[in-house]
């Protein structure tokens, strides 16, 4: 393979960006993108630059951030839009390269290697996408460039958002001039506990990391040991490729539940939604799976317990009535009995939904065509249009939930 | 209590019973076993709370002494050290001995064990048969039923009465089904004298009917079978076999087993049972245990394909009437019904892609197989 050319474009505060977009009056004041205060979700999703001058980061609560700027703009997050707008990021980049990954909600990568001959030479095509985002959606953009995904993705991180361009071009041979004298925690994959550890050894820089035997590193951490020695080398050999393609490890949902759940009767409703929620996408995604996994946490976020803990079926599937009973008997099983404030359901061990093994005391016709039949009805009237009995009592989430993605509202 | 017992005897009796000895049950008493010197020679019994086992050693055996018991008790001694012990100990004589305080010495020739036992007045009672219904098998015929049907149980605890196998009892003949819902085998066998007899909702757990293959696999001649409420004995002359049963009620598997079909496949096992285990080769490596079959004029061709391996086919010769017929399933599930026959030649039904199937051996009619397919599309 020659020498890649590897955008990553990250959004500006993104959903501070759009909010300001979307409404002009609000430009010159310091904003910030935050869930509900009164719910568990009240921390700050996303800060203006205007308010980050004053201190405000992401993720402190909305409280601590009105603390440091008291006339904070405060905006209710609005997914829906903010997704929409992530979306036509991605078509307008496709205008360049048919090669583009949306690696998170505000972050895509873009292979651009073939696009040379159209649109000029490297930092030519930066500028050329950064105006495009500019002109269509009025939004900033920085993008970290280089010959592979991680150094583009540290590109952009450690230079693109600190310079006044928001463009850096770091080709990988660079790595150990510019690079290297990074503190190791700069390193795309390396957290705290991570760079606690490496300390511990006498590696502080990326670029110690990037000398170190790569023989110890495999023995203690195996593949991610060499994965990080191969990043501070500046090597990734990982293509550009649409998630779509993909084949996802697990299929599953979490949920932070209003209030304390007591009782059996409670968490088997909220349970079964969120059976029903993890079978629909993996149907969606045509995938079903043999391993289910629950998990559950306690009201008491100070003396956190709870457990996660996994099953495996005898037969692959994404019916909801099927993995119930596995789902409730792995709770029923681990449950302490203290009140829960979240639960989660997964779905692993996947595999195409193709194949079906049928089964002497299973009609699994019937059921996909139950299962066909309210996905089309979910799909055209929303998930709130068909309901299970249950989800009429006042454990439920659904409707809740329907008004939400991520967590925070829709709109 | 005191008494003198050979080696082998005691090796094969500690053997025997730990079979029912677990380390991880909830009650003490029972990682133990318990040892009782009466006047006929010594009785041993291991217990868990799916199964007892009970070993009785004469005092002689074949007009050879193999016990001589001079103070008559009982002792509960932890499982799993006694029987690493009893097999170490270097004479082929061994000396018992157990004090008020259920302190035991174990003594053969030069070595010296004294263990602290446990009170034997704590050891439960053997389970208590109530209505019974008896009849009598021979060894082998016990064993190919448990080899024959065992294998195809589920292991899924969420189907719990599926993780047993079924006996059912009518008209003189015992039927044992195993099935996990994928596939099914059923044994059936005339039992002789047992037309008064009648059961049908017998289930035992799969992992006692494992232990009882093991537990008879050296024995020869018959065992009486002992069925009950809750309960199931085996036993013969030294040794008793008590299981619990599963309770609930078995599905009605008789619907489902086509007794026809319009394609027939008569074929050598062993050609078929390697070129299945051949083909499971690359559906082993790929993402679903998968081969297809298809079944044409004289032949039945076997394909495996996975992305990531590649692929697979060969031909084995058949007699095939009927029409020509794809068909994909899990190689392993014809592997252990394959493996399980006893049959020179094999007859398999087929009715359709998407229908069950059956094997049965050519010559006769008393064991049969029924596998679901795999539905592609």
């Amino acid at each position: 393979m020659g020498s890649r050319i590897i955008f990553l474009v990250d959004m500006q505060s993104f959903y501070a960006s759009i909010e300001k977009a979307d409404h002009p009056e609000w430009k010159a004041i310091p904003l910030v993108v935050s869930g509900d205060p009164k719910r568990r979700s009240g921390v700050i999703l996303a800060a203006c630059p205007l308010a980050k001058a004053y201190g405000v980061r992401n993720a402190e609560t909305l409280w601590q951030a009105q603390q440091k700027y008291s006339q904070l703009k405060v905006v209710r997050p609005r997914m829906q839009r903010y997704l929409e707008v992530s979306l036509q990021l991605t078509q307008i980049m496709e205008r360049f390269t048919d090669l583009v990954e949306p690696y998170s909600i505000d972050e895509q990568f873009m292979d651009l290697t073939g696009s040379q001959q159209l649109f000029g030479s490297t930092i030519q095509m930066a500028q050329t996408i950064q105006q495009t985002i500019h002109e269509k959606l009025n939004l900033p953009a920085r993008i970290g460039i280089s010959d592979n995904k991680v150094v583009a993705k540290m590109a952009c991180d450690h230079f693109a958002k600190k310079n006044e361009t928001g463009i850096f071009h770091l080709p990988s041979d660079q790595v150990p001039e510019i690079l290297w004298p990074q503190p190791i925690e700069s390193l795309f994959g390396v957290g705290r506990r991570m760079a606690n550890h490496f300390r511990r050894m006498g590696i502080r820089t990326i670029g110690e990391l990037a000398q170190f035997p790569v023989d110890q590193l495999k023995k203690r951490w195996g593949i991610h040991g060499q994965v990080l020695w191969m990043s501070a080398n500046g090597y990734d050999h990982s293509p550009v490729t649409r998630n779509s393609f993909q084949k996802p490890k697990s299929i599953g949902h979490q949920l932070t539940l209003p209030r304390d759940y007591y009782t059996e009767k409670e968490i088997q409703v909220v349970l079964l939604e969120l059976c029903e929620e993890v079978c629909r996408r993996a149907r969606r995604q045509h995938y079903h799976g043999k391993k289910v996994t629950v998990g559950c946490r306690s009201a008491d976020f100070d003396h956190p317990h709870g457990f996660s803990r996994q099953i495996q079926m005898s037969t692959y599937s994404h019916h909801a009535p099927t993995l119930f009973p596995y789902a409730w008997k792995l709770f029923e099983t681990f449950w302490d009995g203290k009140p829960i404030r979240s639960l989660s359901v997964s779905l692993s061990s996947l595999a195409p939904d193709d194949l079906v093994q049928l089964d002497l005391f299973t009609d699994h016709l019937q059921h996909q065509r139950l299962d066909q039949a309210m996905d089309i009805i979910h799909d055209r009237y929303g998930a709130t249009a068909l309901l299970r009995a249950s989800s009429l009592l006042p454990a439920s989430q659904v409707k809740e939930r329907a008004k939400k993605i991520g967590g925070h509202y829709r709109s | 209590m005191k008494f003198q017992v050979s080696k082998s005897a005691l090796v094969e009796a500690v053997s025997q019973v730990s079979k029912a000895v677990s380390s991880k049950t909830t009650i003490p008493i029972l990682t133990g076993i318990q040892v009782i010197a009466h006047d006929q020679g010594l009785c041993f019994t291991g217990s868990n709370s799916d199964l007892t086992i009970q070993v009785n050693v004469p005092n002689q055996k074949e007009e050879q002494q193999q016990v001589t018991v001079e103070e008559m008790g009982n002792i509960v001694l932890p499982g799993r050290i006694l029987g690493d012990i009893v097999r170490k100990l270097p004479g082929d004589q061994v000396t018992w001995e157990t004090t008020e305080k259920f302190q035991t010495v174990i003594q053969s020739e030069q070595a010296r064990f004294e263990l602290i036992g446990l009170d034997p007045d704590e050891y439960p009672r053997l389970p208590h048969l109530t209505n019974r219904s008896s009849f009598t098998l021979h060894t082998d015929t016990l064993r190919t039923i448990i080899r024959q049907t065992q294998f195809a149980v589920s292991h899924d605890e969420a189907k719990m009465i599926l993780t047993g196998v079924l006996w059912q009892l009518k008209q003189g003949k015992l039927t044992s089904i195993g099935t996990d819902g994928h596939r099914l085998a059923r044994k059936q066998v005339d039992i002789e004298g047992s037309e008064d007899l009648f059961f049908e909702h017998v289930i035992i757990p799969g992992k006692s009917m494992a232990e009882l293959a093991k537990t008879f696999n050296d024995s020869d001649g018959y065992v009486d079978i002992v069925v009950a409420d809750n309960q199931l004995l085996v036993q013969n002359e030294h040794l008793e076999f008590y299981t619990r049963l599963i309770e609930g009620k078995y599905p009605n598997t008789d619907d489902f087993i086509p007794e026809d079909g319009q394609i027939e496949v008569i074929c050598s096992t062993r050609d078929l049972l390697q070129s299945v285990d051949r083909a499971s080769l690359i559906s082993r490596g790929g993402r679903d245990h998968v081969i297809k079959w298809t079944i044409k004029d004289g032949i039945v061709e076997i394909s495996s394909i996975s992305q990531e391996i590649g692929k697979v086919t060969e031909q084995v010769k058949a007699q095939v009437s009927g029409e020509e017929l794809s068909i994909s399933f899990n190689p392993r599930y014809m592997m252990e019904a394959l493996r399980s026959l006893d049959c020179e030649e094999v007859r398999l039904l087929f009715k359709g892609t998407m229908a069950p199937f059956t094997l049965r051996p050519k010559e006769y009619q008393d064991t049969l197989h029924l596998i679901l397919p795999i539905r592609t599309h």
